[in-house]
């Protein structure tokens, strides 16, 4: 299944956040580092409230940690994630990340071509006719041909999780952030959603970052944490992984 | 494809209050302004349903219904010019007007050159009505000032300044603003005119250039060449009729009025298509937040919700066009006249697309508060 390069793309480093919690402050996330590797899909479990999706928001640019570091490989080379400026850190996000959110979040004005084509033009200025060539080819990949014109009040919930899921892809990003992405799916439409993130994976070698308590992923992921109260309690990650090594190395 | 199109397009209910509050506007401003347009226009009507090119009147003379008195001696320093084909006297000023039931009203008294080429009898006045206006003490009035002066119509008799005079004709759509017009021939007008128009004065000389398009520069040379004896004015008709408007404009602090509704009007407007367009962003928030989060500019989504705003904007004033038309039709049929020339509507349109804008930006407090993170919570 693993696709696996032999260093990290992105590296969560002795991070901790806390959140006032009436009045006191309370470590969500406590000292937590992991890795994680392109062309792999790393899943991230643990209860309601364990910080799992605070993790996913710091280690994706989204929420700044109290302390600890976010390292990405981005152009060959390492890039402290918080130490960009806010402007920075956006075109960072640009050139590198998806995100798929269990809510599918899609514009109801738009049609599923559309919902894609948006990212293309606004974020990257592409054409409209080369917008329009690349949200059908990655619509037919999630098999939604023939869907194209589609708004999300005619598709199913799988369909517009796959248009998220589209959305997410279409500018083959080096980092997806996934929270959730089959909660609110029947099993069926969770398979393609997980079949769809491992080609993504393979295919891209995006480096993949699934959150989620959904207990039947952990077979078709390649890596996985379970995080208990801002803690990461155990792992199942491959022998020869671990460690800061492969970082300090690329110091 | 335009995405705020679609939006709007879709979520039509929803936009519609912000339309609708636009189309207010627009209607509230071209409408108003169209009213006094057509009120004020009243007062120039003299000038802009006659003849002539320019017009030599009192020195510094703001309208041309409070004209004082120049010298018919003037005459001679304009009919020399090699530009003029046509001088003649005009008079108009007011009197006192004695209801046959001893009642009393204010009248504008209107003595002009009856002749088939003249130049101050106002358009309405048909040869018959002309012809019948040479009789001595003979008047025309509109027929809407009827009840005003206190007549029945044709043949009746009344008095102004003291003087018996005789309904010999009526017209119609000259209805006055300060009091109701009366005309007459020059000899009437000079002999119920009397007390206020001297012998060998007139009120104007109205002139007809060889050349209308020799107007402005006739009227220019002889204002600068009479400048300094500060006993007359020279204007040319289209300066004198905008001149008398604008007069009475800033006379009846109407123009202030005009101002306050149409601010009031553009007000409501802003704020309802500013809600409307902050609740629309609102309502999308989230999906504007993953743009956000995969590093799509905030300023897209500005300029998203300004696009919307201009959409909103422009429906706004497309449906407001047909309801002003609508109403001014419906005016008509209330003896009003709305005249909506194209430059008005321009302009009232122009201001509320600016307005719509401005509510498009006010609605970008919207933009500010959407926040990647709120997905993730």
């Amino acid at each position: 299944m693993s696709d696996a390069a032999e260093e990290p793309t992105l590296r969560c480093i002795q991070i901790v956040r806390s959140f006032s919690d009436g009045g006191a402050a309370r470590n969500v996330i406590d000292d937590v580092t992991l890795s994680l590797y392109r062309g792999e899909i790393s899943l991230l479990m643990g209860p309601s409230g364990s910080g799992k999706s605070t993790l996913l928001a710091i280690a994706s640019g989204l929420l700044q940690p109290d302390s600890g570091q976010v390292m990405a490989r981005d152009e060959g080379r390492w890039v402290n994630v918080w130490q960009l400026s806010p402007r920075e850190r956006e075109h960072f996000r640009l050139r590198n990340c998806g995100f798929i959110f269990q809510g599918y979040n899609l514009f109801p004005a738009l049609t599923a071509r559309q919902q894609l084509e948006i990212v293309l033009r606004w974020g990257d200025g592409v054409g409209g006719r080369e917008a329009r060539k690349r949200a059908d080819e990655m619509l037919a990949l999630l098999g939604l041909k023939g869907k194209e014109n589609k708004k999300p009040a005619q598709l199913s919930g799988g369909e517009k999780q796959r248009v998220a899921i589209g959305r997410a892809l279409i500018k083959r990003p080096k980092f997806c952030f996934a929270d959730e992405p089959t909660s609110a799916l029947d099993w069926g439409s969770g398979q393609v959603v997980i079949d769809q993130l491992q080609a993504a994976a393979h295919e891209y070698k995006s480096t993949i970052i699934v959150v989620s308590h959904d207990q039947r992923l952990l077979e078709h992921v390649d890596v996985s944490y379970h995080l208990d109260d801002g803690h990461l309690t155990e792992t199942d990650v491959p022998a020869d992984r671990g460690g800061l090594e492969p970082w300090r190395a690329a110091q | 494809m335009n995405y705020s199109l679609a939006t709007l397009w879709h979520e039509r209910p929803r936009f519609l209050p912000g339309i609708g509050a636009v189309a207010f506007s627009a209607v509230l401003i071209a409408l108003q302004t169209g009213l006094l347009l057509g009120l004020f226009k009243i007062t120039s009507l003299p000038i802009d349903h006659t003849r002539a090119d320019v017009w030599v009147g009192s020195p510094e003379v703001l309208s041309v219904d409070i004209g004082r008195p120049i010298q018919e001696t003037y005459v001679s320093r304009v009919a020399g010019d090699p530009r003029v084909e046509r001088v003649e006297a005009y008079y108009q000023a007011f009197a006192s007007w004695i209801k046959p039931d001893g009642g009393s009203e204010l009248c504008i008294i209107i003595g002009s050159c009856l002749d088939d080429d003249n130049l101050g009898s106002l358009d309405e006045l048909t040869p018959e009505l002309r012809n019948a206006l040479t009789e001595p003490n003979a008047i025309v009035i509109d027929s809407g000032e009827r009840r005003r002066l206190g007549v029945t119509g044709v043949g009746d008799y009344a008095e102004i300044n003291k003087v018996k005079v005789r309904i010999v004709g009526e017209v119609s759509g000259l209805k006055s603003l300060a009091g109701p017009y009366v005309f007459c021939s020059r000899p009437t007008a000079r002999l119920l005119l009397r007390n206020m128009t001297p012998r060998d004065t007139t009120t104007y000389y109205l002139i007809r250039c060889r050349h209308k398009e020799d107007a402005h520069a006739l009227a220019t040379d002889l204002d600068e060449t009479y400048k300094d004896r500060h006993d007359m004015t020279v204007m040319t008709s289209e300066d004198f009729s905008f001149k008398s408007r604008w007069h009475w404009l800033l006379k009846t602090k109407a123009g202030i009025a005009l101002g306050y509704t149409a601010l009031l009007g553009l007000l409501v407007g802003m704020v309802v298509t500013s809600q409307t367009l902050y609740a629309a962003t609102a309502a999308s928030a989230k999906e504007y937040a993953i743009l956000l989060a995969m590093g799509i500019p905030r300023r897209r989504v500005t300029l998203t919700v300004l696009v919307q705003s201009f959409w909103v904007g422009l429906f706004g004033v497309v449906f407001a066009y047909p309801t002003v038309h609508g109403l001014a039709y419906l005016g008509r049929f209330a003896g009003v006249n709305i005249p909506l020339p194209w430059n008005l509507l321009a302009l009232a349109g122009a201001v509320t697309l600016v307005m719509a804008l401005l509510a498009g930006l006010m609605a970008l407090r919207s933009v500010r508060r959407i926040e990647p993170m709120s997905l993730l919570r």
